[in-house]
């Protein structure tokens, strides 16, 4: 990995110094699946303490401190959302603190393989974090929310947190959970729901989980990249830390985790990786997964890879997934199975989710097969209208931003479509879909 | 469908608990829970001004404080829901 891509890792880290990185290389990870398939060498807890130190405590005053420096940082949800983290925790205290504090690394994202990287590598640093905002917030109740399936990650998190209680450490017992292996499995209220004894399927949040989430107790939950940052940014403080994004990049076969500087553009990342360092340019990507956004590559080339950059630019990094498709594929069959696979991953608990989303894929597929005149398109519009902002959770807007932004970067495709003609053969399929499971 | 999205089930019974604080006034918002709802319509016949249909049935709810009148229209659909799944929410 070059050093565009990639904060340099200094070698030989001064006595003091705490290595910033999350992960210091890149991870690859198959097509689908949670298993990484090589990169750098997993942390156990002795090599987690000697590339970071040891963690500060974050009980007393330092609790306060560390509430600061969060907010200092602006540090945001990795998980999507992208939520200042510090108006979380204030609103915690502000409800008397204590309660569940949460690692969520259930990723459901199907594209998004961070957080399992992290998980895999540096368990340490997520558990560092998770610990820390606990003692902040005087929770007790700690943990580890992940997939059924995701074994390696499992497994990895296990062994970490017995690697702290053979060494001593003095913390909470950290308990790992899973949910079953589905898109929603970790959406936020679902894990809340399911934490409370109910099925793992998202509900309407009446009262915010700070407040009341788990046992009716204020709640925190965290994406495990955002709380591995909790873990960096307790020990380095405001000034040390570096706002470096963690991405997930799908190309070709496979998809690689790579950690990047705020000041390198989606164009130095892809020109770096995969078949598009070879053979062109891509014609757009998919920035954020598959609830994201369709971005045309000559804006994306040279934006940076900065979440406060792109929220400017009216975009977002989502969970951090970046998929470009080449010239010779068609954005709108991408779309279509896209959408279909997120129609088909709702709770069905939703009238406007399940039917809506529903009836949009099936026009978003007549749009990609060219069987689309101006009465459909207006039905999709209509449809997408309708339904946005009326699930119980985030879960159809994120397929109706999806689409839009599809038919917006591409229109010279939607146009021809509706003249009955694709320009790119509708045959190769590069966005890796799994199959829903039911 | 789950359990508790039926009327009286624990969630609506917690709805019932946090959001009904008070005497709903001028400046609350209706809301659906949209688990709870199944799209019988009653809502929609009983506050027209207020609520409209989609394609599939389902009402759709503007999201804003209601006025006066709004709220007699509003109490009454709440109060017909057969599966209880409108509600009012104070401001804030």
């Amino acid at each position: 990995m070059s050093a565009a891509l990639h904060a340099v890792p200094d070698p030989h880290p001064h006595p003091g110094q705490v290595d910033a990185d999350l992960i210091g290389a890149a991870v690859h990870f198959p097509r689908e699946g949670s298993e990484s398939l090589r990169g750098p060498a997993p942390d156990d807890l002795a090599a987690h303490v000697q590339r970071f130190g040891p963690r500060p405590s974050a009980l007393g005053s330092a609790g306060p401190a560390l509430v600061e420096t969060v907010e200092s940082i602006a540090l945001t949800g990795r998980g999507g959302a992208h939520f200042p983290a510090a108006i979380k925790w204030r609103g915690v205290i502000a409800a008397g603190g204590g309660g569940t504090v949460i690692a969520n690394g259930s990723e459901g994202e199907p594209l998004a393989a961070k957080d399992a990287a992290l998980l895999q590598l540096r368990p340490h640093l997520v558990l560092d974090g998770l610990v820390s905002a606990a003692e902040a917030v005087g929770s007790f109740d700690l943990v580890v929310w992940l997939h059924e399936g995701a074994q390696a990650t499992y497994r990895a998190v296990v062994q970490a947190i017995d690697e702290r209680r053979a060494a001593g450490l003095v913390e909470p017992r950290i308990r790992v959970l899973t949910g079953p292996a589905r898109y929603l499995t970790g959406e936020s209220s679902a894990v809340v729901r399911a934490l409370n004894g109910g099925p793992t399927l998202p509900e309407l949040t009446r009262v915010l989980p700070v407040i009341s989430g788990v046992n009716g107790r204020p709640t925190l939950l965290h994406n495990a990249e955002t709380l591995a940052r909790v873990g960096i940014a307790a020990r380095t403080g405001p000034t040390g830390y570096r706002p470096t994004s963690l991405l997930t990049v799908v190309t070709g076969g496979q998809r690689t985790v790579v950690e990047v500087e705020p000041s390198v553009t989606f164009g130095d990342v892809v020109a770096q990786i995969g078949p598009y360092a070879v053979a062109g340019t891509p014609q757009a990507m998919l920035l954020g997964g598959y609830g994201g956004s369709w971005v045309s590559w000559s804006d994306a080339a040279g934006l940076a890879v900065d979440q406060p950059a792109l929220k400017a630019a009216g975009l977002s990094l989502g969970a951090a997934v970046v998929a470009p498709i080449p010239s010779n594929t068609c954005g709108l069959v991408e779309t279509a199975r896209i959408a279909q696979y997120l129609a088909d991953s709702g709770a069905r608990q939703c009238g406007p989710c399940l039917f809506g989303l529903r009836s949009v894929a099936e026009l978003v597929w007549a749009l990609a097969d060219c069987d689309v005149g101006r009465s459909e398109l207006k039905r999709l519009d209509r449809f997408m209208g309708e339904i946005a902002g009326r699930g119980a959770c985030a879960h159809p807007d994120g397929a109706l931003r999806m689409v839009a932004s599809a038919l917006d970067v591409f229109a010279d495709d939607v146009r021809a479509h509706r003249k009955g003609r694709c320009v790119t053969g509708r045959t190769l399929k590069v966005i890796p879909v799994p199959e829903v499971r039911t | 469908m789950s359990r508790d999205v039926l009327p009286g089930g624990a969630s609506a019974r917690r709805a019932r608990e946090v959001t009904t604080v008070g005497r709903p006034t001028a400046g609350w918002q209706l809301r659906v829970d949209p688990l709870a709802c199944d799209g019988i319509g009653i809502c929609s016949h009983l506050a027209p001004d207020l609520i409209s249909v989609d394609s599939w049935g389902y009402p759709i709810i503007p999201r804003r404080a209601l006025g006066d009148r709004e709220l007699r229209s509003a109490q009454a659909a709440v109060t017909a829901c057969p599966r209880r799944a409108l509600f009012l929410q104070p401001p804030g």
